[in-house]
């Protein structure tokens, strides 16, 4: 089963984001910033990131710019914002996001780009 | 056994405050070229009723995320108008650390905030009532339901009525109650929104 975490400082965010993926298929771990994201990212491989932008100690773009700098295979990542302008995206890209969805979420589009992005042929 | 003996606080603390403690001089320690130094005179400015521009003005450009924690707890003390209207524009700053830093600093100045609360959440930019209702998080003060209900009743950006039910979930009592069952109509194609109310709605009582 893939494993995604969800890094997120709203909690209701993380339970909606985690209710769609579970039942989607998908196995399913939390952070609060992206202080957290980064220590748990280096005790499990997580095969997707699902990354808020705005959150206290360590936002969503310096905890890609974190991860991006290391030298390991890289897993994919979502960024999540409540921003949908052009410059926001590019933000989000050259932070190392490999997908931009704008929040409130809705489900079908988080499945169709989580299964994109781990190369899975169906959304699950 | 020669152990060397190690500097003592108070030498370090010397060394660092080594510059006058007037007024003046600790404006100047708050340009040092070090943090440690920076952190002393920032510190220090507390106890100066007119350091609030000052501090603002060093908070804008300090690198250093302690000497900025610093700075934000005496800004927090000193809590005058000078301090409250720089600490609400760093909302705006394109520096999300420095947002969120000003969002607790704000939270510890419930009385000094509260005037401005209103026109904070009617602010023309949606992300500026985002932080608004971020501020509205940990404040210690009986509007902060009524305020979380003004803006699910009135607010038109879904994202800011999330914001406020994610709120209202965790200090919501039975007045919310027909504000949030208002909201997942008004919002009816948008899940998140439904998610939300729904859960709020079980922890003010209603499930």
């Amino acid at each position: 089963m893939k494993h995604i975490l969800v890094i997120d400082d709203a909690a209701t965010v993380r339970l909606f984001h985690r209710d769609i993926l579970e039942a989607g298929g998908y196995a399913v771990s939390e952070a609060l910033n992206g202080i957290e994201a980064l220590e748990k990212s280096l005790q499990t491989d997580f095969d997707l990131y699902l990354v808020d932008v705005n959150m206290p100690k360590l936002d969503g773009y310096g905890f890609l710019h974190e991860l991006r700098a290391r030298e390991q295979p890289q897993a994919p990542a979502i960024m999540v914002s409540t921003e949908a302008g052009d410059r926001d995206r590019a933000l989000a890209y050259a932070a190392g996001a490999n997908h931009y969805l704008i929040k409130p979420v809705r489900p079908e589009a988080l499945l169709a780009a989580v299964g994109l992005l781990l190369g899975e042929s169906h959304a699950p | 056994m020669g152990l060397k003996k190690p500097p003592t606080q108070t030498a370090a603390t010397q060394d660092e405050r080594r510059l006058p403690r007037d007024f003046k001089g600790l404006c100047q320690a708050l340009e040092d070229d070090s943090p440690k130094a920076r952190r002393w005179a920032a510190r220090d400015l507390a106890a100066f009723p007119e350091a609030s521009a000052a501090l603002l003005a060093r908070l804008g450009r300090e690198p250093d995320h302690s000497v900025r924690e610093v700075i934000l707890t005496s800004l927090t003390r000193l809590g005058d108008a000078t301090a409250l209207a720089g600490l609400i524009d760093c909302l705006r700053s394109e520096d999300a650390l420095l947002r969120n830093d000003a969002i607790e600093a704000l939270q510890q100045l419930p009385e000094e905030v509260a005037p401005h609360m209103e026109r904070l959440l009617a602010d023309p930019d949606s992300d500026m009532r985002i932080f608004a209702v971020n501020v509205l998080q940990s404040l210690r003060h009986p509007q902060v339901e009524p305020w979380l209900i003004a803006v699910i009743e009135h607010d038109p950006h879904v994202n800011v009525c999330a914001a406020a039910v994610d709120l209202l979930g965790e200090v919501g009592t039975a007045a919310a109650r027909a504000p949030l069952r208002a909201l997942k109509k008004r919002f009816a194609e948008e899940p998140y929104i439904r998610f939300a109310t729904d859960l709020a709605l079980k922890r003010v009582g209603e499930g």
